[in-house]
């Protein structure tokens, strides 16, 4: 008798997660093409939303051979904190095209509302492995937006030793980037300009030149513990100011704001990261728990410390990752919140938040589950809270009445969605 | 443990699990291919030891022994115990460890000495995972029910010894416990391992040459055990629901998957579906060979 053609539904998925369970999952089914597609948003209540989409494909030929592409394309619109400090009257700001002009209310913190922009990123690779414990990796990255366009490339080696528990990796990369602000590069410490009158403007692009080398050490403790230590230099050189953000002088008794200047940072910067991560499979899941170090010739020195904590929710490869993260940092030496007028001009000045002393939290949930076979879905939603010293000692006159450093509160959703073939 | 070279590899060979077992490893010498090849037959035998139903101081055979009453269970026997259990489920019921007491009138050795339907019938009541009250970490059988974890012991046995070999070996390693196969990884620059197996399709047992880069493959049936009256051939295959044999099932189904385990429980639910072995194993993207 002929076998029937009635066709029968796949227990492959099922019957993996179910060994998986049983302690013989070790090998995740692979797939030669992979392709993870996620939609970010992130929204700080009345500043800036930014709306993030994500593409990208991985393909094995096989033998260690790997291809890997992404795609990524941003939506940011709001506003974001110029620098300059908030007053006791309405107070009128140029924007950045020098043609226009926005005003801030009294006792607000000024916000350039024409932050708006779109930016697509394209980057691609390729792992190669040479001989049976080495590869060597290399790829391309570019950029652009409409007032930024940033060119890269990158090469890494890695080889296995004592039994594959150990992979030292050694990399570089470079990038250059061009700024073409709206309106061009203002002059670093001169007056913003009333909208009509000439712009003080420097002539020509920005570049920016990065050079980064990175040392790694991954090595497996045990069956279920895994340690990873790495070391990055990274040193850029060229202009690194801010184009948009101002220095607000001020009047040494009142505190009111007497003259708005464009920032001015240094033309380089060298910055020295240690990271060191440990993971482990527990029973209920796993545990992923960072520490990176940042310190650079800024003055900055940065802390980071991040744990995540997937917890195995039955079949289904169904997970929930809560995830805690804590960040501290140092002010850059040439950080001011304010400049006092009639005092000499220091060499260097900016007043964005981003450089000043802060520290920020991050909670977050994340869940994970297959869709059948070959598909798998994620959800990520996550809170940033930013606080700084909104009350810095030595605020001249109605300065002290004022939060210099606002919280940030920020929304992270995320939607992600992989296949495979 | 006898260890022999075969070209550039070495080989452990054991007996396990009624059957000649071997311990293939790369880029080792042979102080390092004994220890390790050491390492996954103790793995393999710790396991036959622990989930033997001859055993009366084994996991299954206290839960076997229990007469009824509930039996707490460890970790391991947990999760084994769940596996079944979800086997049972996605096989709509045809996949059943509480299915061996079958054997008690049931002997394929090539005779013609078939039970009577009396007999059968009369051990059904004892057969069905459904009746089986498992309930993480406790288990009680009904009174003369009786688990048998045989059905997927040896390829977990497989997948475990490979996984300690992983960490353990420095270079990729194949466990093949009597042609239930689990490799580590494909060999060296990327080859894919050459294992001989006896081809159970064939009455003869002919030595097939097999090629694997890596994950598990396992084969369910044996055309030597079989009963054959008035013309009609009876596979050992059983089908839980009837005690009698299926109808139809292949003489062997040979499936490779990501781990022996799942290759192992998808080629005994192919037997199990009979004349439409190849149409379920066409459903599964899992790569499968069917001898008739």
């Amino acid at each position: 008798m002929a076998a029937t053609d009635r066709t029968f539904r796949s227990i492959r998925g099922a019957l993996s997660a179910a060994c998986a369970l049983a302690g013989v999952g070790g090998v995740a089914t692979s797939h030669a093409t992979e392709v993870e597609t996620a939609i970010l948003g992130y929204t700080e209540p009345n500043r800036v939303s930014a709306l993030e989409t994500v593409v990208q494909a991985r393909h094995d030929f096989g033998s260690g051979r790997l291809a890997n592409f992404k795609v990524v394309y941003d939506a940011l619109t709001g506003a974001s904190a110029s620098g300059a400090v908030p007053g006791a009257a309405v107070q009128t700001f140029t924007r950045p095209s020098g043609r226009g002009s926005y005003d801030t209310a009294p006792g607000e913190t000024p916000l350039d509302d024409t932050f708006r922009d779109a930016r697509v990123a394209v980057s691609g690779g390729a792992t190669l492995p040479l001989g049976r414990l080495s590869t060597v990796s290399a790829g391309l990255y570019g950029s652009g937006e409409h007032d930024y366009t940033s060119l890269g490339a990158n090469a890494s080696f890695s080889r296995d030793f004592d039994r594959r528990n150990r992979t030292l990796s050694a990399g570089v990369s470079f990038s250059q980037d061009t700024v073409t602000p709206e309106g061009g590069r203002p002059i670093p410490f001169a007056s913003m300009a009333a909208v009509g009158a000439d712009q003080p403007r420097l002539a020509g692009d920005g570049s920016k030149d990065v050079a980064d080398a990175m040392l790694g050490l991954v090595q497996v403790i045990d069956r279920a513990t895994l340690v990873q230590f790495t070391y990055s230099l990274s040193r850029v050189t060229g202009y690194q100011t801010d184009p948009y953000k101002l220095v607000s002088v001020v009047d040494p008794t009142s505190g009111a704001p007497v003259d708005q200047l464009y920032e001015h940072r240094p033309d380089a910067r060298t910055k020295h990261i240690l990271f060191g991560r440990v993971k482990r499979q527990l029973p209920h899941g796993a545990l992923d728990l960072s520490y990176r170090f940042m310190t650079d010739d800024w003055g900055i020195a940065s802390h980071t410390v991040e744990l995540r904590d997937r917890v195995a929710l039955g079949g289904g490869g169904k997970y929930l990752q809560p995830h805690l993260r804590f960040y501290r940092q140092s002010a850059a030496d040439f950080y001011a919140r304010w400049l006092l007028d009639g005092a000499a001009l220091p060499d260097h000045a900016t007043a964005d938040y981003r450089l000043g002393e802060f520290h920020a939290w991050t909670f977050g949930l994340e869940h994970g589950r297959d869709l059948g076979r070959d598909h798998r879905l994620t959800a990520r939603v996550e809170y940033y809270r930013q606080v700084g010293d909104g009350h810095p000692a030595g605020a001249p006159g109605a300065l002290a009445n004022y939060d210099l450093f606002p919280v940030v509160d920020a929304w992270i959703f995320q939607v992600g969605y992989s296949f495979g073939s | 443990m006898a260890v022999q070279r075969r070209g550039d590899l070495f080989a452990g060979l054991f007996t396990a699990m009624a059957g000649p077992c071997e311990i293939l490893l790369e880029s080792c010498d042979e102080a390092q291919a004994r220890r390790l090849a050491e390492l996954a037959a103790a793995e393999v035998l710790r396991i036959e030891h622990k989930f033997s139903r001859y055993r009366d101081d084994s996991a299954v055979g206290a839960i076997n022994a229990a007469a009824g009453a509930v039996v707490r269970v460890d970790d391991e026997t947990a999760r084994l115990l769940d596996l079944a259990a979800r086997c049972h489920a996605l096989s709509g019921g045809r996949f059943d460890v509480t299915s061996g007491i079958l054997r008690r009138v049931w002997k394929f050795d090539g005779g013609d000495r078939l039970p009577s339907r009396g007999r059968v019938k009369a051990l059904l009541p004892l057969i069905g995972w459904e009746k089986v009250a498992w309930r993480d970490p406790e288990i009680a059988l009904p009174a003369g029910m009786e688990i048998d974890l045989g059905g997927i012991g040896k390829e977990y046995a497989a997948d475990r010894a490979a996984e300690l070999l992983a960490a353990a070996a420095p270079a990729a390693a194949l466990v093949n416990l009597g042609g239930d196969l689990r490799a580590t990884g494909p060999r060296g620059g990327g080859a894919a391992w050459r294992v001989g197996v006896e081809d159970p399709g064939r009455e003869d047992h002919a030595e097939r040459v097999l090629e694997m880069k890596g994950g598990g493959l396992a084969t369910s049936g044996d055309a030597r055990r079989y009963l054959l009256r008035d013309g009609v051939r009876y596979g050992h295959i059983l089908n839980p629901r009837t005690g009698w044999p299926v109808r139809g099932a292949p003489r062997a189904v040979t499936v490779a998957a990501p781990t022996c385990t799942e290759a192992g429980v998808l080629a005994t639910v192919a037997m199990l579906h009979g004349r439409e072995a190849e149409a379920f194993l066409d459903g599964q993207g899992v790569a499968w060979w069917c001898h008739r």
